[in-house]
């Protein structure tokens, strides 16, 4: 079905786009009463640039603008940036001068950044109410919105939960009927999976945000948590023992190809579409694009990453089951913005059925609608694993501090490569790394507020 | 001078002694006054000292390779021969690509299974990582002399160009031989020339910061962590805005010293 969905993406579209804007405009009239009066009026919004489909991206702004100022009389001019490093130049420079886009469009993992700052507005109950209420949205993607529940900045958008890919065809014939839910039974599946130029996993240890996924996730499954309060835990024995699985795929049970040591994320995902990968683990449903036209097309599947820590044969008392992180996109709008009235009545608009389904239609992104992913998880049985990650999916600690952290994990690895391409990563050297991301860890939650 | 220089760096000044991170950057004016807390801390607890010295042996390294390359150039395309002009367009190359275009290219071509790597193992030599570990340090020199060696080439170039026609003739007449020549009669004019093309070298390699970022990506291997590089990571990736201010004013310092090199050397040329 994912297949098709594709394949049918170029028709798809423009149907898809005017009935739901046709539905957005009747659902306008419907809606108008409590719509704001924004005639004459313009609400900057600043979004992530789609490389993938940006043609497409520039018709949905088009039309997205165009039923909103059907709606409301206001037009919206989107603005766009094309790496991270532009979003937060941006978000700086809007917050020191306090004027800026009224809406952002923010990373997951990036919010509670954004949250520290103080620039951007709480969602009140009110607010909620203005955008179709919190049930409107799935409850896990509400996660990262803010600290706790009564103090929220972010409004899911959209929904990226990372799952593990599989060959079928190379499962079959290793007689492997599906892939393990725990992390030892996987290592040791890649290890039946690996021989005649074949790997059993790929696994980009060169990229900037993969590594630091695979520790938390199989610390928090450990029970083991790296923030507490503000205290950082990353020189805990649970810590290490993911470090070491994660390389020990590489130094021990060469399971992975030798160049994964300088693989990112795309590099390991062209290892698997070539054919020459059992498992892609941390992917999400944009790898399809990618997928379908490769040699594994029709031959692959996704699966649930494994939630059973290492060294575990079932879940531990008091690990959490963690499937992926919270990943997708919130939206936010600053406190700054004249327009919150209008500013809310566009994120309605965007977080609506209609305009749900266009993007996941147009960009393969999930919905974070309710009633738009349940639907869709019953017209298309693929998606479940996605639908499956996305109710399996923890936010990662909700502290100013996340992004040091992050940076702190991602390092270990970085500067561990070196031992890792020789083929071993001591116990010392492991260690010694970790204590300087220890200390990295607990300088920023010292200084968060 | 006053709106362009003075008043940034005065408040670059004020920035460096304040508490300021993503938690105060709102309203940075009431972020805490911290004094030299900043400075103490870039010297005592960052790696900012390695990064100082990786800076300056990376802008010397790199200097010094490329003064032979630039030289070599310049003196190959003095006389007119057929083809010359192409010649001259394509050393420009290097020098006139954009530097993340440069470090794009370089970066595919170093990474496992890219063509150097492959190219090595072809004839036999296992050359391990070019992108990790103390070997990006020197991937950093090579492509930075690469990209780089035309500003030399150019500046040279301009000085051969000031040799008057009488001084060649009498050079010939006189039966000097080409390393004579070069010696005593070329060179004295190059000294100019090539101590500010030196010094301007040394100022842009310091101060590159495209290059390892898109070379190496963030975190970057420790070995390659340049002072634009340190400052970069603390003010975007840590939001130590208060902190990556004093680190800049630090790296001023260091700049600073060339600089007066420079602006000497420019008085003397006047003079």
């Amino acid at each position: 079905m994912c297949s098709k969905k594709k394949a049918n993406f170029g028709a798809l579209i423009a149907g898809v786009a005017m009935f739901a804007l046709a539905l957005t405009a009747c659902g306008g009239s419907n809606a108008s009463t409590s719509s704001p009066n924004g005639a004459g009026k313009t609400i900057n919004v600043y979004f992530g640039a789609d490389t993938t489909y940006g043609q497409q991206q520039q018709q949905w702004f088009n039309d997205v603008s165009a039923a909103f100022e059907k709606q409301t009389g206001a037009k919206v001019n989107f603005e766009t940036y094309a790496s991270a490093n532009d979003e937060l130049t941006k978000i700086q420079t809007s917050v020191v001068s306090n004027q800026g886009p009224d809406i952002y469009s923010l990373g997951t993992t990036f919010t509670p950044t954004a949250y520290s700052t103080g620039a951007f507005v709480k969602l009140t109950a009110d607010a909620w109410n203005r955008i179709g209420g919190k049930n409107k949205f799935i409850p896990s993607t509400l996660g990262i919105s803010g600290p706790d529940a009564n103090n929220q900045i972010g409004i899911p958008f959209e929904s990226r939960p990372f799952v593990m890919a599989y060959n079928t065809d190379l499962l079959a014939k290793a007689g492997i009927d599906k892939p393990a839910t725990t992390w030892d039974r996987l290592g040791a599946q890649a290890k039946m999976l690996t021989g005649n130029g074949v790997y059993g996993m790929a696994v980009g240890y060169k990229d900037n945000f993969d590594p630091w996924k695979y520790i938390w996730a199989m610390d928090r499954q450990s029970g083991h948590a790296l923030v507490n309060g503000k205290t950082a835990k990353l020189d805990d024995p649970a810590t290490l023992k993911a470090y070491q699985t994660y390389f020990g795929w590489l130094t021990k049970d060469h399971v992975v190809d030798p160049a994964s040591v300088g693989w990112t994320n795309p590099q390991a995902l062209a290892a698997f579409a070539s054919g020459k990968a059992a498992f892609f683990p941390m992917t999400t449903a944009t790898s399809m694009n990618t997928l379908d036209k490769s040699a594994v097309k029709g031959k692959y599947k996704y699966a649930l990453m494994p939630t059973v820590p290492p060294g575990a044969t079932s879940a531990p008392s008091g690990g959490t089951p963690v499937a992926s992180i919270i990943s997708g996109d919130n939206i936010v709008v600053a406190q700054y913005s004249k327009n919150q009235d209008l500013d809310f009545a566009f994120i309605k608009l965007l977080t609506d059925d209609a305009q749900q389904k266009i993007r996941y239609n147009t960009f393969g992104q999930l919905p974070v609608n309710q009633a738009t992913a349940k639907e869709l998880e019953t017209s298309n049985p693929a998606l479940a694993p996605f639908v499956a990650s996305a109710a399996a999916s923890y936010a990662t600690p909700f502290t100013g501090a996340w992004g040091n952290i992050q940076l702190a994990l991602v390092n270990v690895v970085v500067q561990a490569i070196p031992s890792l391409a020789n083929g071993s990563v001591s116990d010392t050297t492991l260690q010694s790394l970790l204590a300087d991301a220890q200390k990295t860890a607990q300088d920023a939650l010292s200084r968060s507020k | 001078m006053v709106t362009i220089i003075v008043v940034p760096i005065l408040i670059a000044l004020y920035m460096s002694v304040l508490g300021l991170d993503q938690y105060t950057l709102r309203q940075w004016l009431n972020a805490p006054f911290i004094g030299v807390g900043n400075y103490v801390e870039a010297l005592t607890q960052s790696s900012l000292l390695k990064s100082f010295w990786i800076s300056i042996s990376f802008a010397v390294i790199s200097t010094a390779a490329t003064i032979p390359l630039g030289v070599g150039a310049a003196i190959a395309t003095q006389n007119r021969f057929r083809g010359r002009a192409v010649v001259r367009s394509v050393f420009l190359i290097p020098y006139v690509l954009p530097s993340f275009v440069v470090a794009t290219v370089w970066r595919t071509m170093f990474q496992p299974g890219g063509i150097i790597v492959n190219g090595l193992h072809s004839a036999g030599i296992t050359s391990g990582l070019w992108l990790n570990g103390p070997k990006s340090y020197w991937t950093l020199i090579i492509v930075e002399i690469w990209a780089s060696w035309p500003l030399i080439y150019l500046l040279v170039l301009s000085g051969l160009q000031s040799v008057d026609h009488e001084v060649h003739e009498a050079a010939a007449l006189d039966g000097a031989l080409w390393w004579s020549k070069l010696r005593y009669v070329i060179f004295p004019y190059l000294k100019g020339p090539l101590s500010l093309a030196c010094i301007i070298a040394v100022l842009n390699h310091i101060n590159n910061f495209t290059l390892p970022f898109v070379l190496f990506g963030v975190p970057a291997p420790r070995d390659v962590q340049t002072l634009p590089f340190l400052i970069y990571i603390t003010s975007f990736q840590s939001f130590r805005f208060g902190l990556s201010t004093a680190m800049g004013f630090m790296s001023l310092i260091l700049v600073a010293i060339p600089l007066f090199i420079y602006l000497r050397a420019v008085k003397l040329d006047t003079d």
